[in-house]
């Protein structure tokens, strides 16, 4: 059972993980190479690496894509997707596609000439799959070392912490003031009903005794 | 614009949730606050009409007071977070 359990919240602490992972903005210090548009094959499970732009983008099996090409500081490609949000998942709330393309055609450099910028992203990019993080904003970066302190991730993840403890205070509130009580007025019988059971325990005792009593516990019981 | 109204709907319907329930843990914690204070001015227990009267009248007080109508930032702050959000990521 332990393994169980443990294996349950591991699970759920990666899905949790991967879900922030995916959605907060990171920041990456690049080179623009170039950008290009292409047209992409959306109908299969990836779709939901993608976004949907507009109302009729969720039906279309393919569109056109832009792409803003980039090189790392450290001389590693990053190709960025740079799709509108819109009004969807997650809540960048990106309307200006065109406008980012264009700051980033502005800031295109050559290897010789390096002029680095800081994308805003979110989401992940993975060759083998053909997804890409999403481009959300792009500025002039101090320079290729420059430190980013993440504020925006600082107030969601602090505000999450809240909103958690908040569940939690509400939760414990609710467990005083109306289940505790109810629970105390069917204590009394309740224990009436451990003495008998008490009373039965007794009679497992020993490592054999208690083997059989777990047997017994997969009998069904008698119908009433 | 069908996205727009989507976000706004679901949004409506969700923050109402919210607000109703805190304003059901706030209420609670209020009448918490009350017998306690009642309890600590009158540690023999005291009057049961009296203390339940004491705890109704501080009640009525808290429905008209300022906590109760702060919760109504449920609605404006998420509102207020969006427009923000809108202007870094576009106009900004």
């Amino acid at each position: 059972m332990r393994y169980v359990k443990w294996t349950f919240w591991t699970i759920l602490a990666l899905i949790v993980f991967a879900f922030l992972h995916y959605n907060l903005p990171q920041h990456d210090i690049v080179r623009v190479v170039n950008t290009y548009q292409e047209r992409q094959d959306l109908g299969d499970w990836t779709r939901m690496f993608w976004s949907s732009p507009d109302d009729q983008s969720g039906g279309l099996v393919n569109r056109d894509v832009q792409f803003i090409q980039t090189v790392k500081a450290n001389g590693k490609p990053m190709v960025y997707r740079n799709e509108d949000t819109g009004w969807n998942w997650p809540p960048y709330f990106k309307f200006d596609t065109a406008s980012l393309l264009t700051e980033a055609e502005d800031a295109k450099s050559t290897a010789a000439d390096p002029k680095w910028v800081v994308v805003t992203h979110y989401g992940w990019r993975n060759e083998f799959i053909s997804i890409f993080p999403n481009a959300v904003g792009i500025r002039p970066a101090e320079g290729p070392d420059e430190r980013i302190i993440p504020w925006v991730n600082i107030v969601i993840l602090t505000t999450l912490a809240l909103i958690l403890f908040m569940i939690r205070r509400m939760w414990l509130q609710f467990r005083e003031r109306v289940i505790d009580p109810v629970l105390q007025d069917a204590g009394e019988a309740i224990d009436r009903v451990d003495d008998t059971a008490d009373a039965a325990a007794e009679k497992a005792r020993g490592i054999w005794g208690r083997f059989k009593a777990w047997l017994d516990t997969w009998k069904g019981k008698p119908r009433r | 614009m069908i996205g727009f109204l989507r976000l706004a709907v679901f949004g409506f319907v969700g923050l109402t949730v919210i607000y109703f329930l805190l304003s059901i843990y706030s209420r609670s914690v209020a009448r918490e606050e009350l017998e306690k204070e009642w309890d600590a001015d009158h540690p023999e227990g005291g009057d049961e009409a009296a203390r339940r009267a004491y705890i109704e009248a501080g009640m009525r007080e808290y429905e008209s007071g300022l906590r109760k109508k702060l919760i109504l930032l449920v609605y404006v702050i998420p509102v207020i977070v969006v427009l923000a959000l809108i202007y870094l990521t576009n106009i900004y």
